[in-house]
């Protein structure tokens, strides 16, 4: 298979489970991907959701199944793979083609390609902001206003390209209920409906975004720039698209003769940083500029002495330079210490505290107020032999303080101490890349405490339960976890736990659970006294202080009832799968790990076949999403009665949840977050 | 979309959730039908569970209040937040309907 002449390049390819075989082998054959599909190997791994592909493989492309659903666009935002198209014999790509770019073109951070019947009923504008979002790609300020732009281009695109409807001038409700069946007509027709949609973004060098929505219309001929951008009015019911979208970017072209537009967005440098420090922009402005400084050898640094009076430069000046140090820079005062900081950029500061225009407390304050100087050694000289003004110093960022009037040997010795510090720290960060690596280890291993899809999805079927689950870890270690535990034929045993704290510690007091559950096999015990038996374990292995709050609970699908104890867990939701109603359970108790003697209550209600239940962590309660709130408790039911009221097929309750949250949520959340459903399938399972 | 409407005194009041966007054309009709043959005065369409809404959608609330010019049916918008009102506000929308908070 890897034979040729010349080296195949190797792609990794995500591929849905109902994808045809000769459907994937023709897209995988043709010039679709790329120019030169001969030259490329592929190893595919197919997954029947996003959900069953690993987190930290990196694949090239992924075939979304004909007929994209919802639960593939979450792939935008939960697999490492920055191409993403729909597999279908009825699409042609023509011109798009290839969609990912061999060497020389431009490439893409992302691209996403689909059929305009898949595209007209899915949130793409959405999720494609959200994959940037959190791909790091646009700020999370400027979200907001790119979401509104491109869901604007993606319409027009659609609408009227693609799908080529005109829905210009001043509509009456009879010609829009026209539209609506022209437009059913049209996306189930292939010449309209099989056409494909083309987004992709790209970030240029001077870190603008630019995000491209291509179609295969008839093109159109784009209003000159002169025409007006206004937005209001009504004398036209659909035709505000272009004027919206030319007032939310930076600039707007067209190319393919108005078949694709492309929007720029200015990530306005200013605003990522705090826009109230000057100082921290003008820094951030110049920094091309500064010299790089590898300072392999200590003497070779470039120190800047700042103090006003001369006579003190001078004295420094002499002392450094009769031990080596030649690339010495001087500021009088602390606003020239500042500017001297921005052009140099210096590997040592010695600072005088009582300077004119700014005294070396603020100085210092200013340097560390941008990360690309949070490292640089600074040593504060001074008559203060006060402990106020030591506290002080060091409170605002100083690294040292040497004592006025100055001993050569000890300004020698701390100056050449800082230095090799330096080199130690650039040291340190290569190690704690390395150990960066030991953690990702360590995050694998974590993970996989976690049922996978395959063993979730097998063991709901035996109990005629449809479950589903997302976790996403915090930027560190965690402390979250969930697990099932089947009891006998008809009964199954569901867990959900969260340390405090994440990091090490609340990940090696994970591993430390798992193992208690998994050794006690008394599972079938009420779920309190379950509690209570593990509670009085952990207490044993814990620290003081060290505690988990856990939810254990038995479905029983005979009796039709859900029991359960909690320890202090995030109240589990109990609704009806068929009309989405939902309620808050009781979740009150100890956490896990306080009190030896905690007593567990067991809890019951009934579950039938029409019933779903949710559990999460609180994380997904917890965090800020972009209205600046928490998701409050009702929020939380009318997006689970929505989501069932308008999925018309049946849904993975818990990745929806998890879709609708991760486009709100902040791209790096503080803490682990996981949400776990468990669905009665509508047929009760056979026994 | 999804919407609920609950009439009372002659005003109709339909609350409208999730995202309003061009997709929705359908179920914006079948609320336009159903709401028709109430006869009310007003039509308050209370847009606070809607969290985004593009120009098809702003397009959909001007039929709305032509719907409701036939009948002499006063229109309002009510309780629009976060990019909903930017959007309202961009497209002059104060000066067409009346907008409550």
């Amino acid at each position: 298979m890897t034979a040729g002449k010349e080296s195949r390049t190797a792609h990794s390819v995500a591929i849905a489970q109902s994808l045809a075989q000769s459907d994937i082998d023709a897209l995988l054959a043709s010039s679709a991907l790329w120019d030169a599909p001969d030259r490329v190997s592929v190893k595919s791994v197919t997954g029947q959701t996003p959900e069953d592909f690993s987190h930290n493989r990196r694949f090239s492309v992924c075939f979304l199944p004909s007929g994209v659903g919802r639960e593939w666009l979450g792939g935008l935002t939960r697999l490492d793979c920055d191409t993403f198209v729909e597999c279908s014999s009825e699409i042609d790509f023509a011109d798009l083609a290839p969609l990912i770019p061999t060497n020389g073109g431009r490439s893409h951070a992302l691209s996403v390609c689909m059929s305009t019947r898949s595209a007209y009923h899915l949130p793409v504008a959405r999720k494609f902001v959200t994959a940037l979002r959190h791909r790091g790609l646009i700020a999370e300020k400027i979200a907001a206003t790119v979401e509104m732009a491109v869901q604007e281009a993606f319409a027009n695109s659609l609408i009227h390209g693609n799908l080529e409807l005109d829905t210009s001038g001043h509509l009456s409700m009879d010609s829009f209920t026209e539209l609506g069946e022209e437009t059913k007509r049209r996306l189930a027709s292939s010449k309209h409906g099989a056409r494909v949609i083309l987004l992709t973004a790209r970030r240029k060098k001077n870190g603008h975004i630019v995000i491209t929505v291509n179609d295969q219309g008839n093109g159109f001929t784009p209003p000159s720039d002169s025409c007006s951008t206004a937005v209001a009015g009504r004398k036209t019911t659909f035709g505000r698209g272009l004027p919206l979208i030319k007032s939310l970017c930076h600039s707007v072209s067209f190319s393919r003769s108005g078949r694709s537009i492309e929007l720029q967005f200015d990530q306005d440098k200013a605003d990522l940083l705090t826009t109230s420090d000057i100082f921290v922009s003008e820094l951030d402005g110049n920094k091309d500029q500064a010299p790089d400084t590898d300072i392999r050898n200590p003497q070779n640094a470039t120190i800047l002495i700042a103090d006003d009076t001369m006579l003190s430069r001078e004295i420094i000046a002499s002392y450094l330079r009769s031990d080596g140090f030649t690339n010495l820079v001087f500021a009088k005062d602390g606003e020239d210490a500042l500017d001297q900081v921005k052009i140099h950029n210096p590997d040592l500061i010695i600072l005088d505290i009582i300077m004119p225009k700014l005294d070396g407390y603020g100085v210092c304050k200013a340097i560390r107020a941008n990360p690309d100087y949070a490292e640089t050694p600074i040593i504060a000289q001074t008559a203060l032999e006060e402990n106020e003004g030591r506290t002080r110093i060091f409170d605002d960022g100083a690294t040292d303080l040497i004592l006025k009037p100055l001993n050569k040997a000890e300004l020698i010795a701390r100056t050449r101490i800082h230095l090799e510090n330096r080199l130690l720290v650039k040291q340190l960060q290569a190690y704690q890349e390395r150990t960066r690596s030991e953690l990702t280890m360590a995050r694998d291993m974590q993970e996989n405490l976690n049922p996978t899809p395959e063993n979730y999805r097998g063991t709901g079927i035996d109990y005629g339960l449809r479950i589903s689950a997302t976790f996403q870890m915090s930027s560190e270690l965690g402390g979250d976890m969930w697990g099932l535990m089947p009891i006998d034929e008809h009964r199954l045993g569901v867990y959900i736990v969260d340390f405090a704290g994440h990091g090490l510690g609340a990940a090696l007091n994970t591993f430390r659970l798992h193992s208690l559950i998994w050794s006690d096999q008394l599972h079938d015990r009420e779920p309190g006294e379950y509690l209570e038996n593990l509670n009085r374990h952990l207490k044993g292995l814990l620290p003081i202080g060290q505690y988990a709050t856990m939810l254990y609970g038995i479905i029983d699908r005979v009796e039709s009832k859900f029991t359960y104890a909690s320890a202090a867990c995030t109240s589990p939701v109990l609704g009806n799968s068929l009309t989405g109603q939902a309620r808050y359970l009781d979740g009150s108790g100890v956490p896990l790990g306080v009190v030896r003697n905690a007593r567990y209550e067991t809890r019951e209600v009934p579950f039938t076949g029409a019933n779903f239940l949710l559990l999460y962590s609180d994380a997904l309660i917890e965090t800020t999403l972009d209205d600046g709130q928490f998701l409050s408790e009702e929020k939380l039911l009318s997006m689970l009665r929505e989501t069932i009221i308008e999925s018309k097929s049946e849904i993975d309750l818990a990745a929806q949840i998890a879709d609708q949250f991760m486009d709100r949520a902040p791209a790096q959340l503080a803490d682990d977050f996981t949400i776990v459903s468990l669905q009665s399938t509508p047929i009760p399972c056979a026994i | 979309m999804n919407y609920k409407t609950e009439t009372a005194d002659g005003t109709t009041k339909v609350e409208l959730s999730g995202r309003f966007t061009f997709g929705d054309h359908s179920s914006f009709r079948k609320l336009i039908e159903e709401i028709r043959p109430h006869g009310s005065d007003t039509y308050v369409l209370d847009v606070a569970g809607v969290e985004f809404i593009d120009s098809a959608g702003l397009g959909m609330l001007l039929l709305a209040r032509d719907e409701g010019e036939k009948t002499n049916t006063s229109v309002v918008i009510r309780g629009a937040q976060g990019q909903v009102k930017r959007m309202l506000e961009v497209a002059r929308f104060d000066t067409l309907f009346k907008l409550e908070d």
